[in-house]
């Protein structure tokens, strides 16, 4: 069957990934492994001593989570992390990229799971010394520790983006299960004040930088629900051949063989898409982001379809979490809401039939298929 | 005597509003899970005042109503936020019982259902028998006078909360799988019995899986014929897929599904578009209506006895499909402020991502109770033939 599902970023990282979600898919989230496993080093470059990786490096792993069902904040920690911290200066993103790519700085992103990086929760203050910082961030994913939180604000018209030691910041006002299995956190922030340092960047650099991460962010949730979708089938196709009722296996009723046909293509379509959507990317196609909104509303209607024709052949099983089935199920439907809903992405698409949200994007080169 | 409909619609509408407690309306209100403790305080308010069960006979211990009556009490209890009448007991193993019982079971079981005191689940699924339950292995072997049962059960709603199970045991191996099956009744805190939760999609619990270890019941729980025990199955199946509440439940969440949507609207000032989800409400509004008339129609048959034919099948498929529809339309109202907040540190339900709850529930519309593909074969049969 695996020739049916072959993989969409083959090499060493998905493997690994993969063999490490395999086995840990099954216990709570102990330590730091995402970067105990120095996948935060994929994106930082060289010579900040990261593996100076792609997004397509990224990919691999994330796709290698998604297929055995593990849930790890890569895209987050690995994507949007240093892809923001590249709107500081020269010296400053040198010395966080090298501790992100290290491990040394725990960073996560301060913005909204539901969210792309480019929307902006939190306004900034210029104080005689030093800012202060006000705002609601909802669903921050608190999943790893966090020694700093990155933080994109709005800063008199202008737009910046903090660093900031967690301690300062405290514990957030609630903590959730997310309903994919992670740990988010709402914060609140009420004049906080931080240091002059904390601004480590301004100006048109952050907006290109947070435009590159919510670039980052879609192609990546993309990936993973493309994987998690091969994972789903591939799953719904084990049980409708194991699972015997009056007296043959389930694989026997037409209605469910056409059904399961039906993901297949409905997966073949979306794998299209997103190995499109990468090669947009890696051509720094001027539509890019109008490619992904369209990606982002297709998937999520592919992807709910597939989740809920995945429950309804498993039956009771269908329902029970400890099932990898159900649980991707849970994924992909989660994953419909992560950095922006179909509402949202149909409401800009809509607003904006030409395309005229060009980003800049280095070349970078990928092993996309 | 003919009966005066609106003031009887009216009197149960002040009963409702000022019978029913401000918590347990809270609850039904905002979408949340109705448990044992909603249900059972709602049961014991609404016997006291004579309405325990209002689709039984009146020798029964029930209110006599008529079809009109019965329908006017699910409308106006929706409308008010009061809970559904708990089904297991009232609407699944009560008619059985009144239907095959003996007069000692009958004064044995119908009271504490009526009064709330015995809570029942229904313990039909096993893990090798589901849509073709007639293959149930669970067995029942007569032994000093008592009947002693062996087996698994699994997607047993409440029985984590339930003082009683009905279940089906095979008593005897015939050639036909639907024959040597037995209905029995028995209660939860036999020594022998244990109670498994499952983790559901939800992430509330209802569903468990229930061990039978040797367990020991008196002789006389068993329900009807031994090895009858298909026909009160079949009985109870068709009421399942036939509950009065089932129509006035859908619409009031079309109501609150409705709301939901506008205040989403509200919050998102533009930034999001809802001419899609607009669209499907209005469908489900119109279905709800249509739903009703068929419902009407079938509780009609059922109480002049004329055969039920495709009406159970072909109405739990619509509302189940309307139930998911709504909730569908309620996560993508909800989703982006919900998703993240699925449940709480603490395990109480969080107002909004009650409604992804909701929607994850919902899928199981299409499942439990025989699935919409064996609903599907029915009706295919009926114009096809088998
Ligand atoms: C929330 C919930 C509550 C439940 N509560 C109870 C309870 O209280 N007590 C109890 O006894 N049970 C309960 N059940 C179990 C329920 O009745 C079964 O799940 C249901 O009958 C389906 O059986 P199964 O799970 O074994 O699925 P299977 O029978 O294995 O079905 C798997 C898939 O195959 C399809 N299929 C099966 N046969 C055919 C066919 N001939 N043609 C086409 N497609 C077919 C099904 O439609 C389904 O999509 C509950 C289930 C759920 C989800």
């Amino acid at each position: 069957m695996s020739a049916s599902f072959p993989s969409l970023f083959p090499g060493m990282l998905l493997d690994a990934a993969g063999r490490y979600a395999e086995d840990h898919v099954a216990q709570e989230i102990q330590g730091d492994p995402v970067r105990e496993l120095g996948w935060t080093a994929t994106l930082v470059p060289e010579e900040a001593g990261g593996a100076g990786g792609t997004l397509s490096d990224l990919a691999s792993i994330v796709e290698g989570l998604a297929t055995h069902g593990l849930q790890l904040p890569v895209v987050e920690t690995c994507a949007v992390v240093p892809l923001l911290l590249q709107a500081a200066g020269a010296e400053t993103a040198h010395r966080w990229l090298e501790a992100v790519a290290e491990g040394s700085a725990r960073i996560a992103p301060m913005t909204a799971l539901s969210a792309t990086p480019e929307h902006l929760a939190v306004a900034a203050r210029h104080l005689d010394i030093g800012y202060e910082l006000s705002g609601v961030v909802q669903g921050v994913d608190l999943t790893l520790p966090a020694t700093h939180y990155l933080v994109p604000v709005q800063m008199d018209g202008d737009d910046a983006i903090f660093l900031v030691d967690a301690e300062r910041v405290g514990a957030p006002k609630a903590r959730y299960r997310t309903m994919e299995g992670r740990l988010g956190a709402d914060f609140t922030l009420e004049r906080l004040a931080v240091p002059e340092s904390a601004c480590i960047a301004r100006g048109a650099a952050v907006r290109e930088a947070r435009a590159k991460a919510t670039d980052a962010a879609l192609l990546l949730t993309a990936a993973d629900t493309v994987a998690a979708l091969a994972t789903l089938i591939r799953q719904t196709v084990i049980h409708l051949k194991e699972r015997r009722q009056f007296g043959v296996a389930l694989s026997s009723f037409q209605v469910l063989r056409h059904r399961v046909a039906d993901m297949y293509v409905k997966y073949l379509g979306a794998k299209g898409l997103v190995i499109h959507c990468f090669h947009e990317y890696e051509q720094n196609a001027a539509d890019l982001r109008r490619t992904l909104r369209l990606a982002k509303v297709s998937l999520a209607e592919s992807a709910r379809a597939c989740a809920e024709s995945a429950i309804q052949m498993h039956g009771g099983m269908g329902v029970s979490e400890e099932v990898l089935a159900t649980r991707t199920a849970q994924r992909l439907i989660a994953s419909e809401f992560r950095y922006g809903d179909r509402l949202m992405h149909v409401a800009r698409l809509l607003a904006q039939p030409q395309s005229d949200e060009r980003v800049s994007l280095s070349n970078q080169t990928g092993s996309v298929r | 005597m003919s009966i005066d409909y609106a003031g009887f619609r009216r009197e149960l509408e002040s009963f409702a509003r000022s019978a029913c407690p401000p918590e347990i309306r809270a609850v039904v209100a905002a979408g949340q899970k109705i448990t044992k403790r909603e249900y059972q305080a709602w049961q014991q308010i609404l016997n006291a005042q004579g309405w325990g069960a209002p689709s039984w006979p009146r020798e029964a211990g029930g209110t006599g109503w008529d079809i009109r009556q019965r329908l006017i009490f699910e409308e106006v209890m929706a409308e008010n936020d009061c809970p559904p009448l708990y089904h297991h007991g009232l609407g699944h193993i009560g008619p059985v019982i009144i239907r095959f019982g003996t007069p000692d079971q009958k004064a044995r079981f119908l009271p504490r259902i009526l009064d709330g005191s015995d809570w029942w689940c229904q313990g039909y699924s096993e893990p090798g028998s589901g849509s073709d339950l007639a293959s149930l292995s669970t067995s029942a072997r007569l032994e000093g006078g008592a009947w002693v049962v062996n087996g698994q059960k699994i997607w047993t709603s409440h029985a984590h909360e339930a003082s009683m199970i009905y279940m089906l045991v095979r008593t005897s191996k015939e050639a036909k799988k639907q024959e040597g099956i037995s209905l029995l009744l028995v209660p939860m805190d036999t020594p022998g019995i244990t109670v498994r939760p499952i983790k559901t999609i939800d992430g509330w619990h209802h569903l468990n899986e229930v061990f039978f270890d040797d367990v020991r019941v008196r002789a006389d729980n068993l329900i009807g014929e031994v090895g009858k025990g298909w026909t009160c199955a079949k009985f109870l199946l068709e009421r399942e897929r036939l509950p009065p509440a089932n129509v006035a439940r859908l619409e009031l969440m079309r109501r609150q599904v409705t709301q939901l949507v506008e205040e989403a609207a509200q919050a998102a000032a533009g930034q999001r578009d809802f001419g899609g989800l607009h669209h499907k409400l209005l469908l489900c509004e119109a279905d709800v209506k249509g739903a009703r008339v068929m419902m009407a129609q079938a509780t009609d048959d059922l109480i002049h006895q004329r055969p039920l034919g495709v009406q159970p099948s072909a109405i739990k498929m619509t509302c189940a499909d309307v139930a998911q529809r709504l909730t569908t339309i309620a996560l993508d109202a909800v989703g982006p402020d919900a998703a993240h907040r699925f449940l709480a540190d603490a395990g109480e339900d969080v107002p909004d991502a009650t409604w992804i709850q909701n929607y994850m529930f919902t899928r199981a519309r299409t499942i439990a109770g025989g699935t919409s593909e064996v609903q599907r074969n029915v009706v295919a049969n009926e114009l096809l033939g088998a």
